[in-house]
């Protein structure tokens, strides 16, 4: 296993390199790999040739969008589906992704945003965490969290956030609108600056909290009375987790919109490569789910040229039948699970 | 070592008061629903009690944080998932959680776990699968983790209910042991004729109540085995062996209350 876990960490980072170089390198104007850190240089040098500019002010906050808002979704997959204890848990499914949606959407209509940058993650990761509290709240009996009630809240509020979301876009003039459609089909143009840094900071919160939390969640697959009996504060990790997935789905909700399905697969297929060790899995969690974004945003930036395909709508594709696959393979007995 | 004074938990458990003391092998009997769980989960600090206190080795169990709890009480649950994706040694390695919560163990959390592994004979299935064990071997896998906590106190839930005979014995005479090295061991038990030949002292709970409580013989008398076990049954000594048996002869038909 050990041997396994090597080989992974090596091939998630080889991808992640080659991703990178790519989706700096390709494009309208395209740059060849050994330049790249040339024209980097060259932009935070000051210099503002066609290349620079390019490489500088438009491909790398994308690639660092892209990183960081894949990464930010794989972790909390991976998280949630750690103290849920199911792999169906995804931001997606306990509402966190649409609740954050809404909270982008209210900031927009409101003029929020326009006023305070702040405003849009700040109401997307309330609204998520709001959400994602609701949900819980009512698939917790008896300190019990069950999964159907929680499914069933999860998809409930989940439309009832779109139904809101479709009424704002409705009402709103069509300026504004085409502003706030983004939020629902999750993409990656415009991605800037201080997007990557807001991202990168709660990354960078968030990782070092739930590696501490690794064990607890190790000890959570043994069941929560189990947990108990060793000492592991069940609820409040499960609180603080809770909250901190909510934080960073929220903040990559509102950079890029809703990006589906990364949350569910990476850690899915990282459990069957490297065993269900939550310290290097979130840590692969996070390195695959990077990868993951940028190969979908390189395939939407050059499968339809010119136009481009929104990174969600790529996710969605490559994603679902790779898990297809995966529930296929479980299902003939080919490969007998984690 | 553990005290219970006047313990209820709302509508389960009523005014129990007990006391326990180091070395002893506890049998806790009693009907399917007396509460046997629910006294076992309250005496662990798990469930708190709606009135009444437990002290574990002098203070009240319930004001403490679950980490010391744990440093001081090992609980086995009864139900153990059948799918836990860990190796018999990483399993074992959970007991060492209020000890090393971040799960980085030092020399001292690796001794403990290999000393529970070589108590409970399972050094040499440390790197299988525990999914990959029997039954029987699960529990003693279980109860390996409890000893990891490195606990002088080992609450278990029917810790030999589903297992063959053999097993049933082993682990007994395992727990036994461990009584006798000093710790206190609490086991809820069905098969009441091990819990005769193998506890030092049986407590009975019936709807609630704690209604006997001193050594097996003086406990299961053929009065009490028909008004809360609801059979004919009486003990005897076994003729070849000298150890109390109980002979049972016949379910009481239930009469609708």
């Amino acid at each position: 296993m050990t041997r396994r876990r090597a080989w992974a960490f090596g091939a998630l980072a080889c991808a992640l390199l080659a991703s990178a170089a790519l989706e700096i390198g390709i494009g309208p104007a395209s740059i060849p790999f050994w330049q790249i850190p040339a024209d980097t240089w060259a932009y935070f040098a000051g210099h503002r040739g066609l290349d620079a500019v390019v490489v500088g002010a438009i491909r790398w906050p994308r690639l660092l969008v892209a990183v960081l808002a894949g990464s930010s979704l794989a972790l909390a997959g991976a998280v949630l589906q750690a103290i849920l204890r199911n792999p169906m848990a995804d931001p997606g499914v306990i509402g966190v992704s649409s609740g954050g949606a809404l909270g982008a959407v209210i900031a927009v209509a409101t003029g929020l945003s326009a006023r305070y940058q702040a405003a849009t993650p700040a109401l997307a990761f309330a609204f998520g965490l709001g959400v994602a509290a609701v949900i819980y709240r009512l698939a917790t009996r008896a300190r019990r969290t069950d999964m159907y009630r929680l499914l069933l809240a999860g998809v409930a509020l989940s439309s009832l956030c779109s139904a809101i979301i479709t009424a704002i876009l409705d009402l709103s003039p069509l300026e504004e609108m085409q502003q706030m459609m983004f939020w629902l089909f999750g993409g990656l143009d415009g991605s800037n600056w201080s997007e990557a840094l807001l991202l990168a900071a709660v990354n960078a919160a968030a990782l070092p909290a739930f590696l501490r939390f690794a064990f607890a969640y190790d000890i959570l697959t043994t069941g929560e009375e189990h947990a108990e009996a060793v000492g592991v504060d069940v609820e409040r990790i499960k609180r603080a987790s809770l909250a901190i997935a909510a934080l960073i789905v929220g903040v990559a909700v509102s950079t890029t919109g809703v990006i589906s399905f990364v949350g569910l697969i990476v850690p899915h297929i990282l459990r069957r490569l490297m065993g269900a060790n939550h310290r290097p899995l979130l840590a692969a969690s996070a390195m695959g789910g990077a990868v993951l974004l940028t190969l979908s945003d390189l395939v939407g930036r050059t499968a339809v040229q010119p136009a481009e395909l929104n990174v969600g709508i790529v996710t969605s594709c490559l994603g679902v039948p790779f898990f297809l696959y995966l529930l296929y393979r479980q299902r003939s007995g080919r490969d007998a699970g984690p | 070592m553990i005290q219970i004074h006047h313990l209820h938990y709302h509508p389960i458990l009523r005014d129990i008061c007990a006391e326990f003391a180091p070395g002893e092998m506890v049998g806790l009997v009693g009907p399917n629903g007396a509460g046997k769980t629910t006294l076992l989960r309250t005496m662990a600090g798990v469930l708190r009690p709606t009135g009444g206190t437990v002290q574990v080795m002098g203070e009240p169990v319930h004001a403490r944080e679950p980490r010391w709890r744990a440093r001081r009480v090992a609980y086995l649950p009864q139900f153990l998932p059948d799918e836990i994706p860990f190796t018999v040694r990483e399993f074992v390695e959970m007991g060492r959680y209020s000890h090393a919560p971040r799960g980085v163990l030092d020399r001292a959390d690796a001794a403990a776990v290999d000393e529970a592994l070589a108590v409970m004979g399972l050094r040499r299935y440390e790197d299988t699968p525990l999914a990959h064990l029997s039954g029987g071997e699960r529990q003693r896998a279980a109860i390996a983790r409890c000893l990891a906590q490195g606990a002088p106190i080992l609450l278990l839930d029917e810790p030999i209910a589903s297992l063959d005979i053999h097993y049933q014995l082993d682990i007994l005479v395992r727990l036994r042991a461990l009584a006798a090295e000093g710790r206190l061991v609490i086991a809820a038990l069905h098969h009441l004729e091990l819990a005769l030949s193998h506890c030092h002292r049986t407590v009975c709970l019936h709807r609630g109540r704690l209604v006997a409580d001193g050594s097996p013989d003086k406990v299961f008398t053929p009065a009490l085995l028909r008004a809360v076990f609801r059979v004919d049954a009486r003990p005897f000594r076994d003729p070849h062996t000298g150890a109390l048996r109980l002979s049972v002869s016949a379910a009481i038909p239930s009469t609708p209350e």
